[in-house]
């Protein structure tokens, strides 16, 4: 896991501060949550799309879709 | 099977799904933090600013025996904590001038050079062949048999460049020993994938598959440089352990023995990038936890049965940069236009965010009301409704300051003062509006004929340094008994045009 992912801060109402960069973020509640099994070490897609599919009310493709490109930004961000 | 559990399809109510987004905020630029320090420099190494601009000119290069030492001190004790067989080496890119090279040397660092260029100057320092790690994706033949003569460490960069070197092994019937220089992605920026070759997707192991045809060359390390400040020590953990894997892919198909693995430099100085929120002193990893994410990566993954390869470093920022200031002097005041000013407190508009007035005090110019962030324990003045803000030329420019591209320096005033501070853009001198070497910096007010210190700036920028429109400074050294000694003189008009010829018919204007 990179430090920056480790490092960041979060609250219960989605608030992120990056304490490397000064950056804050609001997160989506399944943002927040992805970002939480993120930082408990679930870092794969695969799983992050399993645990997505079985704790949310949410079909296969589009929790697919929505998943990469949370990623793709998370990664962006230096959170993976 | 009766002691197995069968997952039970959880028949819990699922929680409501909304997309899952990250938002960046944009609030409040009102932040301890994102000034910077305010404090003066009025010595270096116990010698005042003042009289070695008077003594050596301005621009001054200013380098610290005292400190490059301490940190190439440091940097090793912090490395042979954590593993029994440690070696730097200089590289020479960051900084090659003789004194400072030299200075490394005598503390223990072999040379790590780049180019033919570099190998000559190191050799010309005194360094042997053996002593000498050749990088680079352009080494010319010439060079390789001079390094291979010489018995340098040549590090492979490419394709090209392994053929190269088979050929004229095959030509003399030797054995010519090589490392391959791979590059991996870490997934903590961006891979050098211009260097080597890709620890990836295969292309190392293929190269691997072909050495085990060539007789001529024999594998003796593998390097890896993930690039240059890097924050994240996990990125050595990820490069050492693939290291580790391909040698010991390397030796499954009887290549090797691997005696070495480099892992290059690229360890973070106390410089601040720009964009970059808390000071360096939070920021930058110590070089301990660097040493220990190699170190215990190798070891923890290294074959028992086998002996522990040598770790060659090629740090070079960390160890320099920290020991080069720039004096300068403001050659002009001005001030500047601020965009949106009417809209947003001066001071947060300046730093591109929007925030609140924190407090309101008469400003020490007495030119009226003005905002400031004291609560904040900062003292930056602008004046309410103001449109303008400082600004002050320098005699140095971004010709000197290569990396202000990358990097803020600190600058602070040579002298103390009571003055507040407000939000100064520091032009260079250069006739190109591109040179500017800082947007804000927290500055007193300052006045024709005052010093300016910039720090840290003592890796890459002496010899990325440009002779443009102005000739290059001097470079002085402290050395650690506190006296300056010029390890580079000011340039001439003879010295600049020293390599220009003029045909005859052009020799006179008219
Ligand atoms: C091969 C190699 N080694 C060492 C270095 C020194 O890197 P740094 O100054 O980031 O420690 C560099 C610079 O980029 C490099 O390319």
């Amino acid at each position: 896991m990179s430090a920056k992912l480790d490092d960041l801060l979060l609250n219960d109402r989605g608030f992120a501060f990056d304490a490397v960069d000064g950056e804050s973020y609001q997160l989506s509640p399944t943002a927040l949550q992805l970002v939480r099994w993120m930082q408990a070490g679930d870092l794969e897609e695969a799983v992050l799309l399993d645990r997505l599919m079985d704790s949310y009310e949410v079909d296969e493709h589009t929790a697919r879709r929505d998943l990469d490109s949370f990623l793709s930004t998370a990664r962006e961000l230096g959170w993976s | 099977m009766s002691g197995s559990i069968i997952p039970i399809k959880t028949t819990l109510v699922k929680l409501a799904y909304v997309t899952p987004t990250i938002r960046r905020l944009d609030a409040g630029g009102g932040n301890p933090f994102r000034h910077g320090h305010t404090n003066a420099c009025t010595q270096i190494d116990g010698v005042s600013v003042a009289s070695l601009a008077k003594e050596f000119g301005s621009p001054l290069f200013v380098f610290s025996e005292a400190t490059l030492r301490r940190k190439y001190r440091e940097a090793h004790r912090a490395f042979a904590r954590h593993y029994p067989d440690v070696q730097f080496a200089w590289s020479y890119k960051t900084n090659y001038l003789n004194a400072i090279c030299n200075a490394f040397h005598q503390e223990g660092a072999i040379a790590e050079v780049v180019s033919d260029f570099e190998y000559e100057k190191a050799r010309h320092n005194g360094i042997p062949g053996r002593d000498i790690i050749f990088n680079g994706p352009y080494k010319s033949r010439e060079s390789l048999m001079r390094a291979i003569d010489e018995k340098a460490m040549i590090q492979v960069d490419n394709l090209d460049e392994l053929l190269t070197l088979t050929d004229i092994a095959k030509q003399r019937s030797i054995v010519v020993p090589i490392a391959l220089r791979i590059h991996i992605n870490t997934h903590t920026h961006e891979v050098w994938s211009k260097f080597g070759f890709s620890g990836d997707n295969g292309e190392a192991e293929q190269i691997l598959r072909r050495l085990t045809t060539l007789d001529c060359l024999r594998l003796r390390g593998l390097h890896c440089h993930v690039g240059t400040f890097i924050l994240d020590p996990v990125a050595y953990r990820i490069a050492a352990s693939r290291l580790v894997e391909l040698a010991v892919t390397a030796q499954a198909m009887n290549l090797g023995p691997i005696e070495y693995l480099n892992l290059g430099g690229g360890f973070a100085s106390k410089a601040r990038l720009h964009g970059q929120y808390l000071p360096p002193d939070q920021v930058t990893p110590s070089i301990d936890s660097y040493a220990e994410a190699i170190c215990s990566t190798i070891q923890t993954l290294w074959p028992t049965s086998q002996k522990l390869p040598r770790l060659y470093l090629e740090t070079g920022r960390a160890l320099i940069d920290e020991a080069g200031w720039l004096i300068s002097t403001v050659v002009a005041v001005k001030t500047r236009p601020i965009q949106g000013a009417t809209t947003l407190p001066i001071a947060m508009a300046a730093y591109g965010k929007g925030g609140q007035d924190l407090t309101q005090s008469r400003s020490a110019h007495g030119k009226g009301l003005s905002h400031s962030l004291s609560a904040y324990g900062k003292n930056i003045h602008t004046q309410r409704g103001a449109l303008t803000h400082n600004a002050i030329v320098i005699d140095a420019g971004v010709h000197l300051l290569y990396t202000a591209t990358w990097y803020q320096p600190t600058i602070l005033p040579a002298k103390a003062t009571a003055d507040p501070l407000s939000a100064t853009t520091v032009y260079g001198c250069l006739c190109m509006n591109i040179d500017v070497v800082r947007e804000e910096a927290p500055l007193p007010s300052l006045t024709t004929g005052d010093q300016i210190v910039m720090h840290p700036v003592g890796a890459y920028n002496v010899t990325q340094a440009m002779q443009f429109i102005q000739y290059r400074p001097a470079v002085v050294m402290i050395d650690e008994a506190g006296c300056p000694r010029i390890i580079r003189r000011k340039e001439d008009l003879r010295y600049v045009q020293e390599m220009e010829e003029m045909p005859a018919h052009l020799a006179k204007p008219n």
